[in-house]
Parts: C-alpha cells; sequence; structure tokens
C-alpha cells in the first residue's frame, strides 16, 4: 500500500505518497513533475532514466522508492545552477551535442557523476564511462567531445555559432 | 489594416501562445505532487485546419516584435525545426533566435505531408520560403502606409523598418502588426508534398543569404540538456489516468479469456480493457497499470500462451526464422525493371569471368530509445489526442475513422518523441490511447513497454538479392545483374485496429518498391525488384527504407567485381559512372581520406598478426542527394571482432542550410548505420518476436565508436537546390564496412549483422 516516503530532490524536501517497492523513476516524475529521468526499458540496459542518488549515478527505473528513503537525489534539473546550465550542460549545448535528445539526461547524470570522481579523464575513460548507456540517434561524437569540453580537455570539434 | 483582425484565440498573444502551442504548453510544478497537470491547455481546439492561402496559416507577429511561424512538419531530433526557421527568418529579415515555431498541432498547422524520407527541407522549405517572403511584403506594405512613402523608399533590417536616409523614422513589424492576425491573402494550390504557397512572392538572390547557410544553434536543445524540454512522454492533462498494452502471446493469437484475479488489490488499479483481442488496463498511476498488466502477461520472458491471467490461443503461424529467406523468394508479388539494357544472359555466356553473390539483409528495427507514448481523450462527439507521431494531420484523419468522429471534431496535439527514424509505434499507441480513453470515458497516457516496442514496432523487412556480374579479357565489366525480393515497407495498418478485427483501418499494408537508384553504365544490365506485400512480421519505412540494404548489395558486388578483376574499387566505380554530382562526391572523399589507388589486398597485405586492417568505399544517391563514403577498419582474427576507426563522407545535398546541424545528421546517420550493419537483427520464433530488449537487440555502445568521422559538404552553395540529409549518409555503410573487411582479411560479408560470430566463422573457413 502507498506509503509517505521521504526523499530530497535537488535540495528540496519532499513526502511522496506512494508504494515502497514502486520504482522512483515513476515517483520523479509524475509525483514531482520531473522531465529529466527518462523512462526507457525499466531493465537498467539503456541509461535514460539516470540520476545521482547520495552521489552515485543510478538507474531510477529499477531502484524502488523505499530504498531511495531520506536520501539525496540530483536530477538532470538540479544541475543548472540559479536557472543556468552547469559546466557540463553548456558543453553539451557548446557541442550541440543531442539530436531527439531523450537518451541525453542518462549521457550528462552519468557523465557528472563520473567527472565529481575523475576530473582529468582520457578518451577512453570517457568512453567506459558511458558505454553502459545507449544513444539510438548516434550522437556519440559530440557526447564525447562535450565531457572532453567540461573536462577542459581541448575540444576536437568545431562548436555551433552562438 | 482592413485584412488584419483582432485575435481571441489564436496565436497572437505570446503568453497565450505559448500556452497552447510548442514545448512550454504543459504547465508542471514540482510541488503540484501527481496534480501537476495542463491547466493552461484549452478545453478544445476544434474547427478544422487553417487555410494555407492566408499569411495567417503560417506566420503570427507579435507586439513585443518576436514572431511564430507555423508548421505542419514536426522536429524528430534531425534539426528542421531550426532550418525551417533559417529559411524563414532569412526571407522575412528577422532575427532567427526571435521567431519561434510551432509545429504539427493540427488546429494551427497546414498539412504539409508526413515528416519523412529526408523531404522536409526540399519540399516543406520552398513552402516556407515563399509565405515569408509574401509576409515581408506585406510588412512592408503596411510600413508604406504607416509612413505614407512608397514601399520602394522602406529599407528593412531584423524586424525593423524605416525610411531610406530618415532613420529616425522606424517601425518595428511587431509595433505595424499591433496585435492583429494576418488575415492577407498570399495564395496557395496543391497539397502536402507539392503544395505551392504564394507563387508570386518575391525571393531573396540566395547570394544575399545571411541566416540560410549558417549554424545557428539549434533551439530545442538547451531545454533539452537542462530537463526543462516537454517530451511527449512528460505531457499530462487533467484527470488523465495510464493505460498500458496487453498484447497476444502469438502475434495473431486469439484472446480466450482473460481472469482478472489480484488485479483489484493493486493500488490505482481502475479497470480491465477488453474488446476482440485487444487488451489493456487501466490505473491512476503508472506503476498500477504496470502491475496489473505483469498479471495479464506483458512481461519481458513470458511463459507461455496460457501462464498469466490473459489466455491466449496457441497460434504458430509466422515463418521460421531459418526459413525466413525462402519464405521472402517465394512470396508473391509485382515486378518492376528497373533497368534493362543489352542482353545479360549473351554477356554472361560469352563472359572470362563470371561473379555470383546472394546477400540477405534481416528484419530489423528502429529502437527508441524512448517506448511510444500518447494521450487520447475520447469523448462522445469528439476526440483530442497528444502525439509524438511524423504524421500528425494523417493520424487526425485515421483517429476520426478509427472512432467514427467527423474528423473536424478530431484535435492532435504534438509534441517531440523520442527519435523514431521512421513509422515506429507512435502511431500505433495512438490507437491504443484512443480504445482505452473510449472504454473509460477519460483521458488515457498509453507509453508501452520496452518488449512492447521491441515486440511490436513495425520493423523494417527481410530482403534477399542475387547478383551476377561478366567480366571480359580486358578487365571491363561487360554485365550486370541485380534481382531484389523486398517485402513492403509501406505498412500503415495499425496493431489495434487489427486486433479488433478491423485490420483494414487506418491504412494498407501495401507493396515493397525498388529503392535503388542504378547508375552505372554497363553495357548489358537488368535490375529488377520482385516488390511483395506482408512477409512475417508488420513492416513500415526504417531509415533510408530499403535503399540501406540495396546500396549495400549493389556497392559490395561491384567491389567484388572489381576484386575480381584486380582493379582499384575507386577507379572501377568512377570508369563507369557519368553522374557528375556522383563522381563529384567519390573523388572528394578520396581526397579527404587520401587514397591511393589499388586494387583490395584480399587479406594479403598488411596486418599479418592477430589484428588486420583494411579500407572500403561506397556511395549512394538518394532521393538526389549523393554521398561517398570511405572507412578504415580492423578485424580481429581470432575473435571476429570489426571495429570502424575512420570515417570519411563526402555529402553533396545541394544548398545547405546549416551545416552544423548536417553534419550532426551524417555523424547520426554513420553511427546509427554501423550499429546495424555489426549488430543488429530481429530474431524471431513461429509465434512472437524474441529480441524484447537489448540485450536480445543490442546497438553499438561508446566503447566502438570510430575514432574519427570527417566530413566534406560538396556543392553547399546555391549552385543545387536544398534536397535531403537526413537520410542518405545511412545507405553506403554497410558496403564500406564489407568490403573494407574482405581488404584486410579476403573473406566477404554477404549478410547483415556482421556479428563476431558469423565473421570468425567465416575467417576460420576461409
Amino acid at each position: 500500500m502507498a506509503q509517505v516516503v521521504k526523499i530530497n530532490v535537488n535540495g528540496t524536501d519532499h513526502e511522496v505518497r506512494a508504494e515502497p517497492d514502486s520504482m522512483l523513476l515513476y515517483a520523479l516524475r509524475d509525483n514531482l513533475g520531473l522531465h529529466g529521468p527518462k523512462f526507457g526499458c525499466g531493465l537498467s540496459e539503456c541509461g535514460a532514466c539516470t540520476v545521482i542518488l547520495d552521489g552515485v549515478a543510478v538507474h531510477s527505473c529499477v531502484t524502488p522508492l523505499g530504498a531511495a528513503h531520506g536520501q539525496k537525489i540530483v536530477t538532470l534539473e538540479g544541475l543548472s545552477v540559479d536557472g543556468k546550465p552547469n559546466a557540463l550542460q553548456a558543453a553539451f549545448i557548446e557541442e550541440q551535442a543531442a539530436q531527439c535528445g531523450y537518451c541525453i539526461n542518462g549521457m550528462i547524470m552519468t557523465a557528472q557523476a563520473f567527472l565529481d570522481r575523475h576530473p582529468k579523464p582520457s578518451r577512453d575513460e570517457i568512453k567506459q564511462a558511458l558505454n553502459n548507456n545507449l544513444c539510438r540517434c548516434g550522437t556519440h561524437m559530440r557526447i564525447v567531445r562535450a565531457v572532453e569540453r567540461a573536462a577542459g580537455m581541448a575540444p576536437a570539434g568545431e562548436g555551433a555559432k552562438q | 489594416m482592413n485584412e488584419m483582425t483582432p485575435v481571441a484565440g489564436r496565436g497572437i498573444d505570446r503568453r497565450g501562445l505559448f500556452k497552447l502551442s510548442g514545448g512550454l504548453v504543459v504547465a508542471f510544478s514540482l510541488f503540484g505532487g501527481a496534480e501537476a497537470r495542463a491547466d493552461a491547455l484549452p478545453a478544445t481546439r476544434l474547427g478544422g485546419v487553417p487555410d494555407a492561402a492566408k499569411l495567417s496559416a503560417w506566420l503570427a507577429v507579435h507586439p513585443d516584435n518576436t514572431a511564430t511561424l507555423f508548421t505542419g512538419k514536426v522536429e524528430v531530433g534531425t534539426g528542421v525545426q531550426t532550418a525551417l526557421a533559417q529559411i524563414a527568418a532569412e526571407e522575412l529579415d528577422f532575427p532567427v533566435e526571435r521567431l519561434s515555431v510551432v509545429m504539427g498541432n493540427t488546429w494551427e498547422t497546414v498539412d504539409q505531408g508526413p515528416t519523412y524520407g529526408s523531404r522536409t527541407i526540399r519540399y516543406a522549405g520552398p513552402q516556407i520560403r515563399h509565405a515569408a517572403a509574401a509576409g515581408r511584403q506585406v510588412l512592408l506594405d503596411l510600413a508604406a502606409a504607416h509612413f505614407k512613402v512608397p514601399a520602394e523608399r522602406l529599407r528593412v533590417n531584423d524586424g525593423v523598418i524605416a525610411v531610406s536616409n530618415a532613420p529616425q523614422r522606424s517601425v518595428t513589424y511587431g509595433k505595424l502588426v499591433a496585435g492583429k492576425r494576418l488575415d492577407m491573402t498570399i495564395g496557395a494550390t496543391g497539397t502536402s508534398f507539392a503544395m505551392k504557397v504564394a507563387p508570386r512572392a518575391k525571393l531573396k538572390n540566395p547570394k544575399d543569404y545571411t541566416v540560410v547557410g549558417t549554424s545557428v544553434a539549434r533551439k530545442d536543445i538547451p531545454g533539452k540538456i537542462t530537463g526543462t524540454f516537454t517530451y511527449i512522454q512528460d505531457v499530462k492533462v487533467p484527470g488523465m489516468l495510464h493505460g498500458r498494452v496487453v498484447r497476444p502471446f502469438g502475434v495473431q493469437a486469439k484472446l480466450l479469456s482473460v481472469d482478472e484475479t489480484g488485479l483489484k488489490e493493486i493500488p490505482g488499479f481502475v479497470q480491465v480493457v477488453r474488446r476482440e483481442n485487444f487488451l489493456g488496463v487501466v490505473a491512476t498511476t503508472e506503476w498500477g497499470a504496470i502491475q496489473a498488466a505483469a498479471k495479464l502477461g506483458s512481461v519481458l520472458k513470458p511463459k507461455g500462451p496460457t501462464a498469466y491471467g490473459a489466455k491466449w490461443s496457441d497460434w504458430h503461424g509466422l515463418s521460421a526464422q531459418d526459413h525466413i529467406w525462402q519464405t521472402v523468394r517465394d512470396t508473391s508479388g509485382k515486378n518492376t525493371t528497373v533497368s534493362e539494357t543489352g542482353s545479360v544472359d549473351v554477356a554472361l555466356h560469352g563472359a572470362a569471368k563470371v561473379v555470383r553473390a546472394t546477400y540477405r539483409t534481416p528484419f530489423q528495427m528502429h529502437g527508441s530509445i524512448g517506448p511510444s507514448c500518447a494521450i487520447a481523450d475520447v469523448r462522445r462527439d469528439r476526440a483530442t489526442f497528444w502525439s509524438g507521431t511524423q504524421m500528425p494531420h494523417t493520424d487526425r484523419q485515421v483517429m476520426a475513422t478509427l472512432l467514427g468522429v467527423p474528423v473536424d471534431r478530431v484535435d492532435v496535439h504534438w509534441f517531440e518523441a523520442s527519435g523514431a527514424y521512421g513509422r515506429n509505434g507512435l502511431d500505433q499507441v495512438v490507437a491504443d490511447a484512443a480504445l482505452m480513453s473510449q472504454a473509460v470515458g477519460k483521458p488515457v497516457r498509453v507509453q508501452w513497454m520496452r518488449w512492447d516496442e521491441h515486440g511490436w514496432e513495425p520493423k523494417g523487412p527481410p530482403i534477399a538479392q542475387d547478383l551476377a556480374g561478366a567480366i571480359d579479357e580486358r578487365g571491363n565489366v561487360t554485365a550486370w545483374r541485380h534481382h531484389m525480393w523486398i517485402p513492403t515497407f509501406l505498412d500503415t495498418t495499425l496493431v489495434a485496429a487489427q486486433l479488433i478485427n478491423q485490420p483494414n483501418v487506418g491504412g494498407s499494408i501495401g507493396l515493397g518498391l525498388p529503392a535503388i537508384t542504378y547508375a552505372y553504365q554497363f553495357p548489358n544490365a537488368d535490375v529488377t525488384s520482385h516488390g511483395e506485400g506482408r512477409v512475417a512480421l508488420r513492416t513500415s519505412w526504417l531509415r533510408s527504407p530499403a535503399q540501406f540494404e540495396t546500396t549495400y548489395a549493389m556497392e559490395a558486388f561491384i567491389d567484388e567485381l572489381a576484386a575480381s578483376a584486380g582493379q582499384d574499387p575507386l577507379a572501377l566505380r568512377l570508369k563507369y559512372l557519368k553522374d557528375e554530382r556522383a563522381i563529384g562526391v567519390l573523388k572528394a572523399a578520396a581526397k579527404a581520406y587520401g587514397w591511393k589507388a589499388r586494387p583490395s589486398r584480399a587479406g594479403k597485405g598488411t596486418g599479418q598478426g592477430k589484428l588486420a586492417h583494411g579500407r572500403g568505399i561506397a556511395w549512394a544517391n538518394r532521393d538526389d542527394t549523393r554521398v561517398a563514403t570511405i572507412a578504415d577498419v580492423t578485424v580481429d582474427r581470432t575473435t571476429g571482432d570489426i571495429r570502424v576507426t575512420r570515417v570519411v563522407v563526402a555529402h553533396d545535398c545541394g544548398l545547405v542550410i546549416n551545416p552544423d546541424g548536417l553534419r550532426n545528421q551524417i555523424e547520426g546517420n554513420v553511427i546509427q548505420s554501423i550499429s546495424r550493419s555489426l549488430h543488429e537483427e530481429v530474431t524471431f520464433d513461429t509465434a512472437r518476436v524474441t529480441s524484447l530488449d537489448w540485450v536480445g537487440y543490442p546497438i553499438l555502445r561508446f566503447e566502438e565508436i570510430p575514432d574519427r568521422i570527417d566530413i566534406v559538404l560538396v556543392n553547399p552553395g546555391d549552385k543545387y537546390p536544398a534536397y535531403g540529409g537526413g537520410e542518405p549518409s545511412t545507405c553506403p555503410t554497410a558496403a564500406v564496412i564489407s568490403n573494407a573487411v574482405f581488404d584486410a582479411t579476403g573473406v566477404r560479408l554477404r549478410e547483415i549483422p556482421f556479428r563476431s560470430d558469423r565473421v570468425k566463422a567465416l575467417l576460420t573457413a576461409a
């Protein structure tokens, strides 16, 4: 049965009324109205639902809401600072690193958690960090460049005119 | 000014406009809990479609000197929203960043045809260009009356009109229009792709372009990066319930009974929706709907047709997967001759060398990352839909037929979806939502589960191709035969309609078309397509439909002939081509790559250790866009793994609207088609699709992407009109990889996908 579960999302405390064994993704999307985390597979196979839970990138489609009780969750919306894109998001915009963009939540959240621990990664380390995130449009080259740009590495490509 | 009407409802007030259009329609509150909803949505928008002959159908100018372009085309991730805005802004002399774009909403956009086939810039571009040019003339006429000077004395810059030599006498577009609707008649004839808009509008000389041809940043990207963008999957409407489908165990199994035991205990469960063989569940929460659907049998790996609450007949009507090629060849259809020159039979008979080969390409899927989703609100006398379809105006008609509601009582609100790359489940799920909403009398949001998408999205069809070529003593190609067996990729039927035993509502199955551009000048040629109806699974158009497959066979087989004749594969192509733009892209790609003429080494060259290296080349002409691709591959002889390390693409789609947007598309086409070449094959048994997730149907991962994709844009200026860039660079990739693997190893890959186990087996047998 539905219970009250307390979670902190993007710095704000929330009481969510839902079943504890329902998945965190649905609480974030349906109860809190967030658009960042996406339903992609529900199977922990594609990464579209990724959020950062107490500093770790997790797949919210298979994380029971009850397991997030009392924890701090950051979503794509929560990366922005004073309504402005953070450094990683700005790098994605600079590189025009999206086509349909449905996977991009997972790319950015996975990359953010990775960069937080590995601020100066190699290109191969970036690819490995993102290897469980699927993109169907084929935006991979730009995604890798955007993460490199955010990490302060020399961008390899030409960004769009702003 | 007498042609402009003060507007209450439609599109002039910027605040109001945002509420009823585009990505900001649905207000949501982080603190509104489950009640976050689209309270800003109007109760109804019913009232037909706008008149394409009126300027207001295309353009609205707002008092704050912003403007809105209205188009029936939709954004599918390719960047056409921004590119179309550039085309309009250019003719309007208006800042592109102040021009927003409303797409696809059926009550406020003109039906310009579906968004498919790399046709948006090519066909909708000129329609919008003419409408915008007519709009500029209208604004100049208004300003002439305002200043009481001839229009010839006026100058326009960034949406401000000034009198020549009197810059203090200036007025913005917004002030001129003063919040009124632009009801002026600009004229329009024809429909869809063939519509001609404002035929007498005076167009800007392309030599004077300042916005078209520049890499304007895409309008949609910042919202997608920060999480403020609203996809169809994010839309909520007041009173909305959540639905999930429960598909038959076997594709055409009959629903025998439904045991609802345990459903009432699921929190939020509302009801089962059953109509003939259509089955769904509705709940107040997504989780409740998912749990209820699972009890009835909607799970990743169902144990059998009667193992869950829904009991299905034990249906086994599909061709077995290992028999599919024979089924493709045995299916009756219609032959179409693409090219018939001389006598291939005579030439083959007298040839010094004859080469024959068969190429096979399997069912593949669109594989959207976000499963298909739609909302329907079906009432007794009207119906409203929220959809991410690539054809909202068509779906409006189809839903009117399905529901028996007059078409002028149906609206479709369009929102962007996860990329579809063709007709995936997005149209199918609209019908699912319609049936569920009709049954419960409330708005219902339906999102497919991953296994629904993998299992029931219409697939790209399996294609078999036989080729034969003749070579004379001097190494000339004297004959070319290419026979194709192509099942339909134009199937527009609906699963839901089939399940309620009305299979012909909404569309037809269609026939496979000869999707090929044959351009070689061989003295004897026979290129024939055998177009068929449905073979086994439901199919539809998938990026470069059938031409990805026919280009693979054509361009790999010419490589076989070049190798057999001991000639450089680029030189052999150039010897038999007259098409200047084809020659242009081949030479441009070769130059960028640093191509040195030599025959394929057939594995006898470099890399004799564990890793073998090779290069491949191929080209295509898809709907007047020419593209040539060259790639380097590395083959691991011990595992059969192929890695594409470097790709060079030369691309000529005529006038380029947004170079960086086009490059983004080309990179995407290259990576997606590498994935299709190396990994992708739908698996099925005699009852159903069995590759139901990303484990069963893997796609390319980051560790496999090329190190470099170099792109050369050929003829990007105004020498040619703008053709399409959404698909063509998909076409050459499979042949390029197959040819490069032959160069590296001497093994010829004639069946997609080039999975490592297949490659290893061929290497072992060689």
